[in-house]
């Protein structure tokens, strides 16, 4: 409908695609046309997925001569794997792209993401190494070292360079305060801002003394070098190497800790848009965590920052929210405890998805129960699922449509004791049900 | 006989005087070099650096063995000085069998002197860390703590010592690495070595002792059992800190002038709790908690603060009672209230039930050893104590009334079937069969199977040195199936764990029992010791049941049940939730896991949250 909002999250497994169209919200010499914005494509599945996912995406976008479709804006929120994995040239090649933004936390030249580059090339080095070792580890680590792999410095590479070179435009880097105006781009009864991150990203994603210094990191191992060796590995002697081999597994690892820290960072560094169009308020939120409260000087989470900078832009109901990280426990600030207690997060909820104004609004979540059996919190999506109207209950509809729930990953863990009531829209369960390969919400004015 | 003769000892005298170490005075074997002094901090480099006036290294004396070697390896530890973070292996320290003394790779001796010239002296650090852990195990197996060989909780028995793990502030013991693990992290200019800092040390070795006698105590879900594990490990390094001779010079010169004892002492605890970097066991010791402030308390670090407070409060009236009554000086009273207090607060530690401890069980076992030590108790250290135990609620008026009515304080078991005490404590097989046989006396269900846990003699000593009978201890343990049902239990509703049962026998020589620690289940039927036993015994197992539900329900809802994130190459640290759950046969088992950082609690109850990875 041409004066509808729309909004489809392209089912990428656990990843993120979402593709946005503003109608009639482009201002040109010819007139208002319809705005066309993309924000991500990345996933820990498949790529075939993303590739079908653009695909489609072509079929929808308007002509831009010599072959190539009109993307307006793409919006790149962080650097995970999950959000840039299919950013490939070739994928990309046939698309005409006239404004990319990715967030300041990816510009290397930015003199005040030093520490946080410090941080990620520490981490980036330590994962990329244990990788070559091919050891065994866990499916969630194996994640979190993939998150360093070799194809992120692809896809980077992809956006920075190789895409704005063939578009003719320069890639923008966004932070809290950049608007579509600012930038310029000239739009119709619609404003896009930007809530996160802030431009002094280690002031306030790594704060004043970082819980792992990586400089003590190095100092402290100097004592040490001089034992290290190129090559196999010394065996002790005085122990047998079985119960060297399970020490070394038991040992707290410094690689682990800073990877994961790292990873914590730029979520929090991710790109929150609020996009305002004729009264409606949309959020999306790339992977932004929250925390219990906003700390001077210290390490924040996201939602605390933009809470405590950029409150008046936040406590107002949304229209629509694109559900943090795939609905992880900590990328929507909520009351975890579910003790009733107000929070700084609870009240965060209360003021962006109040439960009286849940027949207004929708939310979204792109996920996919896999690797990480907590993703997405259940319990999290229910909360959601009380505060809009777009939820569902998935146990009638997935049993309707015959499919065993005992079959869906972790199951009796994860799903069972919050099937029966009901959730936002989730590509995951969605998936199941019909045979597009993404969700839909549309939003009126 | 008072002049001094040196004299030769070949190889093989030596061995032979070893052999019979046990009836040698221990100053005599420091003389005979039965025992090696080694120099470790009194605290830690930077206390010392802060206070000048006091002594920078203690001595700790370890005994000699034969078997010593590079490493430092012995009968109970091995030093393996591997680095996780840069793969590094340090070489080990080498023994020197004919100097008695251990050099690093360039052939320099090892000693107080080397460590504090070169800061980053690291094969030096494992000599310290060696020397550390071995003067502890000493202070746990002597006469005067439980007076018997420990075993470690896991297969095997050496307990592998790391003194520079990696990069972290923290240390821990782990059960299934069998090990000890040391990290190092910096701290301003400084850089703070864990394996360096003597309390930090006894307070991890505090938790491979107690799970070496106590290993179902890691597979508890009540939050006392995890605080029970930290108080041991504080009171363990408290202990040996204070008594270090120079500590009791320092107490004395302290406290000169002040008229109120109870101030002096109290305020040197907390001018050296203060000064100790990383564990506020002793800021926190002067505390006036209760067990009733802190009924939903589930961080085990500030729940141990009552238990760890009502010690305190024992060692200070013991001091006061001691320069009050006795006229004996300050620094005199201290040292003899430690002297007491590694009896009075180790010994116990025997008799406590085999599974699920609280605080009562202790503060029972405590008043009980006392009465069997010292059955007439002229100065009324049991009433001091009693006193102690209830102010701080962890025992109530009637129990106290109860335990302060007359009793024999030996009685014998009533039996169906008499078993003979040198017959069941020659082999757990024995002991079980003396135990299926009275299940019906001993409040031990008839269709459950029973697990002989530990058995063992111990021969301790009293104050005096003089021999406490032999104790012969029993413990036995059995699984109760429990049926986790409702919401509450989150994700594991529909599941099937069990409650851990079982009890504790002690006996002396002659079968009299000398105390006997129980946690039913809810299906004890049985005929007991007395009529109408078997009903207390059902409410009191009843009662658990519901206290182990509600815990579990509880860490649930508090998010503190999680997974182990790791893999060949490590653990991801910071990720490690309190408990762990796991399937055994079938059912699951919620355990400890090993306890990271040395820092308290953080102040902000994340719940699940904070073992997110944020990938």
């Amino acid at each position: 409908m041409a004066d509808k909002l729309l909004i489809r999250a392209y089912n990428v497994e656990l990843g993120d695609c979402i593709y946005c169209r503003i109608p009639l919200a482009k201002v040109t010499n010819a007139g208002a046309v319809d705005f066309h914005m993309l924000i991500d494509c990345g996933s820990w599945g498949s790529f075939a997925a993303l590739k079908s996912a653009i695909e489609h995406l072509k079929t929808g976008l308007p002509d831009a001569g010599h072959g190539k479709k009109r993307l307006d804006l793409l919006v790149v929120t962080h650097e995970h794997k999950d959000h840039i994995a299919g950013f490939d040239a070739d994928l990309f090649k046939d698309l005409a792209i006239e404004n990319i933004w990715m967030s300041t936390a990816m510009d290397r030249k930015h003199p005040q993401s030093e520490r946080a580059f410090a941080l990620q090339d520490y981490a980036k080095r330590a994962m990329r190494g244990l990788a070559a070792l091919n050891l065994e580890l866990g499916p969630e680590l194996q994640d979190l070292v993939g998150l360093y792999g070799v194809s992120n410095d692809v896809a980077i590479e992809t956006l920075q360079q190789t895409l704005p070179a063939d578009n003719g435009i320069e890639p923008g880097y966004v932070h809290a305060g950049d608007s579509a105006a600012g930038l310029g781009i000239r739009l119709k009864d619609t404003t896009i801002e930007v809530l996160g991150p802030e431009e002094d990203i280690d002031g306030y994603y790594l704060g004043e003394e970082p819980d792992s210094s990586l400089r003590g990191l190095e100092a402290t191992a100097e004592p040490f070098k001089p034992h290290m060796v190129d090559g196999a590995q010394p065996i002790p002697t005085n122990i047998g190497l079985a119960d060297f081999r399970r020490l070394q597994s038991r040992m707290m690892s410094s690689a682990l800790a800073f990877a994961d820290e790292a990873g914590s960072v730029i979520n929090n560094t991710s790109v929150v848009l609020l996009i305002q169009w004729k009264g409606k308020r949309l959020l999306f939120v790339g992977d932004a965590e929250w925390d219990t409260r906003f700390k001077e000087k210290k390490k924040n989470a996201s939602w605390n920052v933009m809470w405590h900078l950029h409150k008046d832009k936040l406590e107002k109901p949304l229209d629509f929210l694109k559900i943090g990280h795939h609905g992880s426990i900590n990328a929507t600030p909520w009351n975890d405890a579910e003790d009733g207690e107000q929070t700084e997060p609870s009240t965060i909820l209360d003021a962006i998805l109040p439960q009286t104004r849940s027949s207004r609004a929708k939310a979204v979540a792109s996920t996919l129960r896999k690797n990480y059996q907590s993703i997405p919190s259940a319990a999290l999506l229910v909360e959601i699922g009380k505060r809009v109207q777009n939820a569902t209950v998935y146990e009638e509809k997935l049993t309707a449509a015959g499919i065993k729930l005992r079959d869906l990953p972790f199951f009796a863990e994860r799903e069972k004791r919050w099937l029966g009531s009901k959730q936002p829209l989730r590509t995951d369960f969605e998936g199941l049900l019909s045979d597009h390969s993404f969700v839909e919400v549309e939003i009126e004015s | 006989m008072t002049s001094k003769r040196t004299i030769t000892i070949t190889k093989d005298a030596l061995l032979n005087l070893y052999a019979a170490r046990r009836f040698i005075d221990g100053s005599v074997q420091v003389d005979l070099e039965l025992k090696i002094p080694f120099d470790v901090y009194f605290q830690d480099p930077l206390f010392a650096k802060n206070n000048p006036d006091l002594p920078t290294f203690d001595k700790a004396f370890v005994p000699w063995e034969p078997g010593l070697a590079d490493g430092p390896t012995s009968a109970r530890f091995a030093v393996v000085d591997y680095n996780g973070d840069t793969g590094a292996l340090v070489p080990p320290a080498k023994w020197d069998e004919d100097t008695r003394h251990f050099a690093d790779t360039g052939g320099i001796y090892v000693d107080g002197a080397y460590l504090e010239e070169k800061s980053d002296a690291i094969q030096a650090h494992q000599v310290h860390v060696w020397a550390l852990v071995q003067r502890a195990l000493d202070f746990f197996e002597s006469g005067f703590g439980l007076g018997r060989r420990v075993s470690w909780a896991f297969e095997g028995s050496r307990l592998i010592v790391v003194p520079h793990a990696g990069y972290g502030q923290n240390a821990f013991y782990d059960r299934q690495s069998k090990s000890l693990q040391f990290y190092y992290f910096d701290s301003g200019p400084d850089k703070i070595y864990t394996c360096l800092s003597t309390d930090i040390v006894n307070h991890e070795f505090g938790h491979a002792v107690l799970d070496g006698i106590r290993p179902y105590f890691i597979e508890a879900i009540g939050p006392q059992t995890a605080a029970f594990h930290e108080f041991m490990g504080d009171l363990t390094a408290i202990l040996i800190a204070f008594r270090n001779n120079d500590f009791r010079k320092y107490v004395g010169i302290k406290a000169q002038g002040d008229l109120s004892t109870d101030t002096a002492l109290s305020n040197i605890a907390e001018q050296f709790g203060n000064a100790v970097r990383g564990r506020p066991y002793l800021r926190s010791a002067r505390n006036p908690r209760k067990m009733s402030e802190l009924s939903d308390e589930q961080r085990p670090h500030l729940l141990s603060e009552v238990l760890t407070g009502a010690m305190f409060d024992i060692i200070f009236r013991l001091s006061r009672y001691y320069i009050d009554v006795r006229k004996r000086t300050i620094p005199q009273a201290f040292w003899d209230t430690i002297q007491r207090m590694q009896q009075m607060a180790i010994q116990p530690l025997d008799l406590l039930p085999p599974v699920d401890v609280t605080f009562k069980d202790y503060a029972l076992a405590v008043l009980r050893m006392e009465q069997i030590a010292n059955p007439s108790d002229p100065d009324n250290y049991r009433g001091m104590m009693m006193d102690v135990f209830l102010w701080r609620e962890i025992l109530d008026k009637d129990e106290v009334d109860e335990l302060k009515k007359p009793r024999q304080v030996f009685e014998r078991l009533v039996l169906d079937v008499f078993h003979d005490v040198e017959e069941f404590s020659s082999s757990r097989a024995e002991a079980y069969r003396f135990l299926d046989d009275n299940r019906d006396r001993l409040f031990i269900p008839a269709n459950v199977d029973l697990i002989v846990a530990d058995l063992y003699v111990a021969q301790k000593l009293t104050r005096q040195a003089r021999r406490l009978p032999k104790q012969v201890i029993l413990q036995y343990i059995w699984r109760e199936d429990v049926e986790l049902k409702g919401a509450q239990f989150g994700r594991f509703d529909g599941q099937n764990t069990s409650l851990l049962c079982g009890g504790t026998l002690a006996f002396d020589q002659n079968g009299n029992v000398l105390a006997w620690a129980r946690k039913p289940g809810p299906r004890c039927y049985g005929s007991g010791q007395r009529k109408g036993d078997d009903v207390d015994e059902r409410e009191e197992g009843a009662k658990r049941l519901e206290a182990f539900l509600s815990s579990v329900a509880a860490r649930v809802k508090s998010g503190r049940i999680g997974n182990i994130l790791g893999g060949a190459k490590g653990l991801l640290g910071s990720k490690i939730p309190p408990l762990t759950s796991r399937e055994v046969d079938g059912a699951l088992r919620f355990e400890l896991s090993p306890h990271f950082a040395i820092h308290d609690d953080s102040e902000d109850d994340m719940g699940e949250r904070q073992w997110q990875i944020s990938s």
